[in-house]
């Protein structure tokens, strides 16, 4: 019983997908508007994997990354993960504040990344919780350029004491002209799950 | 090279190189006998079996998991009397962890470090805390145990 903690039918499936669109549209939209800068996002994927495959999927543990982490808590329980490349980075850091301090250490561009996170990601929960009409609050952003697998390690870790699978959406990001890779993972607890998808099968 | 993933273990024999990639809180225990070239690394996430609903994977917590990287080691041939251990990680990547979660990082590295006691494995190298991410590399040649982190630089025990 690898999976005991899910199993999708193909209309939640494709209205998980299409809810986590929707939010990660609004999300890009607003990072779209303050840079000034067209973005396209690819359609999210959805996976239920065992927890300690999370990283490998994500990009490998050992990729270092600009990562923006958030803690949704309410209605649903869970975690919002943005995370850049170290090149994505200075180009964002660039086109924002045009400056050519580019050095990722630098306590403003860390800020300006943080913030970043923290429109994406707040745009990104409000679509869904205006959708699914749920109550949830986002904590404040925490930032840190660092390995994949170290900036997530801990979130992996709580959510393995309650499951052994976590369900999760990626999505990657571009942005006009140049290939810039983003990833936003959205990490639910199981009971979380089973919350949203009551409110799916409402709405049918 | 061999990769050990979260929560998993590997054993290998002379000439082999094991690593584990970006441990954060997680701990990767490293042990390694010199007269048989015989290392192994097991990549815990946390303390004890007790914390988790799920205990199929014995990899994923250090009371477990260190027993089972030590069995498997006697079984590839490595002497327990002659074993040592190298440890990394146990970081706490960011400051606000609130309530239970409270430090898992140095529970993880307590836990670590009893199971050595107990087993009576001296640990000769300890690179831990902090708050920065680790990727570490057990040669089996040497024994030589590198720690590697994106901004703090590598150190080699």
């Amino acid at each position: 019983m690898k999976y005991e903690m899910l199993e999708l039918n193909d209309f939640q499936i494709s209205a998980l997908r299409e809810i986590v669109n929707i939010g990660v549209g609004n999300a890009v939209t607003s990072l779209s508007k303050m840079i000034g800068k067209e973005i396209r996002i690819e359609v999210p994927r959805l996976n239920v994997e065992l927890i300690e495959k999370v990283p490998d999927i994500s990009g490998g543990a050992d990729a270092i990354v600009s990562g923006v982490i958030m803690h949704v808590t309410g209605d649903v329980e869970g975690y919002i993960i943005m995370m850049l490349s170290e090149e994505t980075t200075i180009n964002i850091c660039k086109t924002i504040n045009g400056s050519k301090n580019t050095d990722i250490m630098d306590p403003l561009n860390q800020s300006l990344i943080e913030e970043l996170g923290n429109i994406l990601a707040g745009s990104y929960v409000s679509s869904l919780s205006d959708f699914l009409m749920l109550n949830v609050k986002t904590s404040p952003p925490m930032q840190t350029f660092d390995m994949l697998g170290a900036i997530i390690d801990h979130i992996l870790i709580e959510m393995s004491q309650k499951a052994e699978s976590a369900l999760l959406f990626d999505t990657s990001f571009m942005i006009e002209g140049t290939r810039m890779d983003g990833m936003f993972l959205t990490l639910l607890d199981p009971s979380s799950m089973e919350v949203i998808l009551e409110r799916i099968d409402q709405m049918v | 090279m061999i990769i050990v993933g979260m929560a998993d273990c590997a054993v290998a024999k002379n000439p082999a190189k094991i690593t584990t990639l970006g441990l954060g809180s997680c701990v990767g225990i490293a042990l390694y006998d010199k007269s048989t070239c015989v290392g192994g690394i097991v990549h815990i996430m946390l303390p004890s079996t007790e914390q988790s609903r799920s205990k199929d994977n014995v990899a994923k917590f250090a009371d477990t998991g260190i027993p089972f990287l030590l069995e498997r080691m006697i079984e590839e041939g490595a002497y327990r009397h002659r074993t040592i251990a190298k440890i990394a990680g146990g970081a706490s990547m960011f400051s606000f962890n609130g309530s239970n979660k409270l430090n898992i990082g140095e529970r993880n590295i307590d836990a670590t470090k009893k199971m050595l006691t107990e087993l009576k494995i001296p640990i000769i190298a300890e690179d831990t805390g902090k708050n920065y991410g680790r990727t570490i590399v057990l040669d089996t040649e040497s024994g030589e145990f590198t720690v590697k982190s994106a901004l703090k630089g590598i150190n080699i025990y």
